[in-house]
């Protein structure tokens, strides 16, 4: 079995994470019956980067076990009120920011830095907690996709997996050649995340703070090992150059995504930079591929960073990577 | 195991823009000349515009079916390259005459399923095989 790489960079962005408030609709909440005042109920950690990896349709399992494991205090009341009140399933829940429906399949992290456009570099703090409206009815499904079960995550998630091998390898041999256990690893590296991330509610609603912040800490060894020791093999590809990086690239005002075969060397054989991709691919917002001769203000963004344009893309893909496997690079533009 | 996607499910617009070209055929001359007929319209550099307008191009898909999924009469197909992958479902459930009920599972290549909101012209540009894009579909999952 092969171990976790000790990289520092994996490793942070693994431990990143994101404070959440979700609110009910309130309008939705009144129907359903709800007799407190509708109040933003709780804030947490959403783990960011590692979480990149982390759905929001898991979050659909916290408010089932909220219901069932949470006692004593004002926000659980209000769960059990939900819980008598709402007979939809759990396909039916969804949620939006600013009234923009969220794509449950996207990794939370990078639903943050679209639909903020907050720039990491700009003078004014980040818009946290991130405020997140949960539905209940009205799924707008001309939008989202239905997701019937917690399945159909992981199965989106694999299917990532395997597209980004494609990308790589011109075949999905590589994950297909991963054992059971080892593809059970990985999901299950991921999904602990989130067991962590709902046993630090339990943990905030008892005021026990240390504790949380000691087990935390543990599992997310555990699971950063779970995940990476599989995971390792497949972004390092077995030390061959990529046929293609699995990189998606979104842009502002609701632009289709862009996802395009995206080659790691030049002709000569020399390394790509992340400046040279961009460039290539969008000319008009990077003009050149290196930082200080660009007069537009675009600057892409990952896991809520602005990465330095000279960095080779291979070593981007293979460092800044989600757990999908993908490169999702938001571009936003300066003020 | 594959997300299955029924039409009840996903009431979005009909995918006018999907045609049926029989005069097509298996013509591959077309089927490459479909995909030459990109163009792009120069705007100023600080609009988003030229990446939202709507690619209207065509790109070739080619059905395949497997195990005891039956056959199309026809399985090329142009479809609008700015379309979503969603589009491309509805429109084997229809062609193929399911019930919103029926299981169908589409794979690209034979190895993995995209999203339903993936861009068709995406998928063609990263995954094309010599211009067409191979879709496999069956009635129970396949890979993985």
């Amino acid at each position: 079995m092969t171990t976790a790489p000790q990289n520092p960079i994996t490793r942070a962005i693994w431990d990143g994470t994101l404070p959440i408030k979700f609110s009910l609709d309130a309008t939705e909440a009144a129907a359903l019956g709800a007799k407190t005042i509708i109040e933003p109920y709780f804030v947490f950690r959403g783990s960011r980067g590692g979480a990149g990896g982390v759905y929001l349709s898991m979050n659909l399992h916290l408010i089932n076990r909220l219901q069932m494991c949470t006692y004593e205090d004002q926000i659980r009341k209000y769960f059990v009120d939900m819980a008598l009140n709402f007979i939809g399933d759990d396909a039916e829940i969804w949620y939006d920011v600013d009234g923009t429906p969220l794509k449950w399949h996207y990794p939370i992290g990078l639903l943050f830095d679209l639909h903020t456009g907050y720039r990491p570099d700009s003078n004014s703090p980040p818009p946290l907690p991130w405020p997140v409206t949960v539905h209940f009815k009205n799924f707008p499904a001309d939008k989202l996709i239905r997701a019937q079960e917690i399945d159909a995550t992981q199965d989106f998630f694999m299917s990532m997996i395997k597209e980004a091998d494609f990308l790589r390898n011109g075949s999905t041999k590589k994950v297909m050649n991963l054992s059971k256990n080892d593809q059970t690893q990985l999901w299950d590296g991921l999904w602990s995340i989130f067991i962590v991330l709902f046993t630090s509610f339990v943990c905030i609603l008892h005021k026990c703070l240390n504790n949380l912040i000691n087990c935390n800490q543990i599992y997310r060894t555990e699971n950063y090992e779970r995940f990476w020791s599989v995971n390792y093999r497949l972004v390092i590809n077995d030390g061959q150059m990529p046929r293609h990086i699995p990189l998606r690239i979104y842009l502002p005002e609701n632009c289709p995504v862009i996802q395009e075969p995206v080659t790691p060397v030049d002709e000569n054989g020399n390394q790509l930079t992340l400046g040279d991709v961009l460039h290539q691919i969008l000319p008009d917002l990077f003009p050149s591929p290196v930082a200080g001769e660009n007069n537009s203000t675009a600057a892409p963004v990952i896991h809520g960073v602005i990465p330095q344009l000279e960095m080779p893309i291979v070593w981007a893909s293979q460092n800044l990577c989600y757990p999908d496997n993908f490169l999702h690079i938001v571009v936003l533009m300066g003020i | 195991m594959s997300v299955q996607l029924s039409d009840h499910t996903d009431p979005s617009p009909p995918p006018s823009s999907i045609n049926a070209n029989s005069s097509l055929g298996s013509s591959a001359a077309a089927a490459a000349s479909s995909s030459e007929s990109n163009q792009t319209i120069p705007v100023p550099a600080t609009s988003f515009e030229r990446y939202k307008r709507r690619d209207m191009s065509k790109v070739v898909v080619r059905f395949r079916a497997i195990g005891n999924a039956p056959i199309l009469k026809q399985n090329f197909y142009k479809i609008t390259a700015s379309n979503q992958f969603k589009a491309v479902i509805q429109f084997l459930r229809r062609e193929l005459n399911y019930k919103a009920s029926d299981p169908l599972f589409l794979y690209i290549n034979s190895a993995f399923s995209p999203a339903p909101d993936e861009i068709v012209s995406n998928l063609h540009k990263c995954f094309n095989t010599d211009g067409h894009l191979i879709i496999n579909y069956c009635t129970s999952a396949a890979w993985g």
